[in-house]
Order: C-alpha cells, then sequence, then structure tokens
C-alpha cells in the first residue's frame, strides 16, 4: 500500500514536535527530584570495599603497633626467608584454586561461602604485605604465613566436599532428619 | 544517536545516580521537547501535556536505579510519557476500543486515498488533532512515535488486529478532516 501520508510525516518528523513545553515544568520537576543521593553513598559498592580495607588495614596496624619495635638483625633475616616461604606456598595456592574452579566449572557449581572467605582472606593478605614492606616485623611475618597456610587449609576442605557431593548430601540430609 | 550521545547519556545517567541536580536538568532538557510533543498528541491539550510531562519525569527520575540501559533511555522515557497520557485520556472516558469480529478479518487492500494531496505540517498536525481520542492515540503512536501494531496493542490492552483496523479507520477520517475543508 503506498502512504503519502506516512511517507510525508516521516520526511518531516522533526516538524511536528513543535510544541515547546512550559519553563515552569521543570521548577516543579526540581522540587521532586529524588533526595536518595545519601542513601545511594551509603549503599554503594565502593563505600563498603573502602570501609573493608579501612577496617583490614587498622586491625593490622592494631596487631602490629602493639609490639613494635625496630627489627633487629635477627628478624631482618627472618624477614628475608619469608619471600622462599611466601612463593612456595602462593604456588600451592594457586595451582589449588585452579583446581577448585575446574571443578566448579565442570560441575556448574557457583562460588560458596569457602571460595568468598578465601577473597576476603586474600584482602587482608594484601594489607598485612603492605605493612610488611613498610614496617616489617616477626609478627607481621607471622600473620602473612598464618594467613596463606589458612588459605591453603581452606582450599583442602574444599576440594574434598567437591570430591565427595554425594557424601556431603548424605550428611545433610541425617542432619535435616 | 551516534556512540558519542549515547555515551554522554550513560555519563548524565551516573552523575544523576550520584544525585547531581546539575546532571539531573541537563537530560530534562535534551529530552523534555520532544516528551512534550509526545504526550500532546496523546492528551491533545496543553495543560494536561504539561502535568504529563512533569508527572513522567518526576517518574522516571525517581526511577532511574530501575533503568538497566538495555533499551535506549529516550525509548524508556517515551514510554513512560506514553503510559502517563493514555491513563490520563483513560480517566476522561477514553473512547472503548471496538472489538467486535470483524476487526479481526483480513486487512483491507487500503488505496492510497491521499496521494497528491498538498500536505503542511500544520494542515496535517491540525487535522490530527481533530481526530476522536481513541483515533488520534493510535495513529499518532504508529506514525509519529514509532511504534508498531503489537506493541500499540500491548501499550493499549488491545489486540494487534484492532489496532490496524483503528488505524485504517483514523486515516478514513484524517482524510474527511483535510479533504471536507474542516480545518
Amino acid at each position: 500500500m503506498k502512504d503519502s501520508l506516512g511517507k510525508f510525516i516521516n520526511e518531516n518528523r522533526e516538524e511536528f514536535d513543535s510544541q515547546v513545553p512550559p519553563e515552569s515544568v521543570w521548577n516543579k520537576i526540581e522540587t521532586a527530584l529524588p533526595k536518595a543521593s545519601k542513601q545511594i553513598f551509603w549503599n554503594s559498592v565502593t563505600f563498603w570495599r573502602a570501609a573493608a580495607l579501612i577496617l583490614f588495614g587498622l586491625s593490622a596496624y592494631l596487631v602490629v603497633s602493639k609490639n613494635y619495635s625496630r627489627p633487629n638483625k635477627q628478624e631482618i633475616a627472618e624477614i628475608q626467608g619469608f619471600n622462599d616461604l611466601e612463593t612456595y606456598y602462593s604456588s600451592q595456592i594457586s595451582e589449588k584454586m585452579d583446581m577448585v574452579h575446574r571443578y566448579q566449572t565442570s560441575t556448574g557449581l557457583t562460588e560458596d561461602e569457602i571460595t568468598q572467605n578465601m577473597k576476603k582472606l586474600e584482602a587482608m593478605y594484601l594489607v598485612l604485605k603492605d605493612e610488611m614492606k613498610r614496617r616489617p616485623s616477626q609478627d607481621v611475618r607471622d600473620a602473612l604465613v598464618l594467613n596463606l597456610l589458612v588459605r591453603i587449609d581452606l582450599i583442602n576442605q574444599q576440594l574434598n566436599k567437591l570430591d565427595k557431593p554425594e557424601v556431603g548430601k548424605l550428611a545433610d540430609k541425617k542432619i535435616q532428619s | 544517536m551516534d556512540y558519542q550521545a549515547h555515551h554522554n547519556i550513560d555519563s548524565l545517567i551516573v552523575r544523576c545516580r550520584e544525585g547531581d541536580k546539575e546532571a539531573y536538568h541537563q537530560l530534562y532538557k535534551l529530552y523534555s521537547r520532544a516528551m512534550y510533543n509526545v504526550g500532546y498528541r496523546i492528551v491533545n491539550n496543553a495543560d494536561e501535556a504539561k502535568d504529563v510531562l512533569q508527572d513522567a519525569f518526576i517518574s522516571a527520575f525517581n526511577s532511574l536505579e530501575t533503568y538497566r540501559g538495555d533499551a535506549a533511555f529516550g525509548a524508556w522515557l517515551k514510554r513512560i510519557v506514553v503510559n502517563k497520557a493514555i491513563n490520563l485520556v483513560r480517566r476522561r472516558k477514553f473512547e472503548r476500543m471496538p472489538e467486535t469480529a470483524g476487526f479481526d478479518v483480513k486487512e483491507e487492500e487500503t488505496v492510497d486515498e491521499l496521494e497528491g494531496y498538498p500536505f503542511t505540517v500544520e494542515k496535517v498536525r491540525k487535522a490530527i488533532e481533530q481526530l476522536p481520542d481513541g483515533y488520534r492515540v493510535v495513529l499518532s503512536m504508529y506514525l509519529l512515535e514509532g511504534y508498531d501494531h503489537s506493541e500499540i496493542g500491548e501499550i493499549l490492552g488491545i489486540t494487534e488486529s484492532t489496532s490496524k483496523s483503528q488505524f485504517n479507520r483514523s486515516k478514513k477520517k484524517l482524510k474527511e478532516i483535510l479533504e471536507g475543508g474542516l480545518l
């Protein structure tokens, strides 16, 4: 069907928007603008990320500064030995985490509490590591090693759980009944 | 709208969500005229079109969190304006769209009844304003707002074929107005 009206309107579409809204409309809209900016800020991910980092940083600082003293020669030697430990444990963690991810992808499982805890521990580790660079001490070194060991332990638990899903389900059922 | 314009609108929306008043004003300035005309064509009255524009922007700005960016912002906003305007027309006893079986018959092969007519924007605009509510809404939504008949059906709560039939009738009526010297 030929449609000369439709064609005419298409060709002159912009001219059909000839009415101009009264100035007063904006004034009313302005008075009703959402006052949610504060709420949005408190709910924002950025805010909570920053808050978590400050909290971790503060905790690390309090732990470290409690027994803070300048490191002696022996401590410096121990701290240097930490780099080897870190390399070893980090490679273990990354290897085992790869296994966990592969397992989760192949079984269609999503992240659970353990993987979330892993992420929290990793964030805490970065804060402690920073502290280690700025003010190396035996306490921070111990905290870093402990963090690595706890993460390895968590991954092992996760791998065991993924390895025996049926056992886990059965145990859950028993608990429920 | 090009990529840059889309990008600018996206960044304005982000600023609005952060509570930036100037960003709200910028968005308003970008869309108010087009949206006012969309509302005006449906309600056919300057005062009501003003209310529709106001209500629609207030609703849109207060629901920006729910705008997910999967449709263009202009299309999302236009849908709010159209819904507000139609509700207003309905409140003043919008003529019920006829739902008779006759409307489901195959579309008549309509000849172009207005071929060669010396259209002007002003004449067409005035003729559309003289159409009864039910005709004007469907014709405007199809020819000017760019909705197809299935979308019009969904918005108005009628079937697609009813929208098509109503559109054909509204064009015939428009022809009578344009040719009958009723302007």
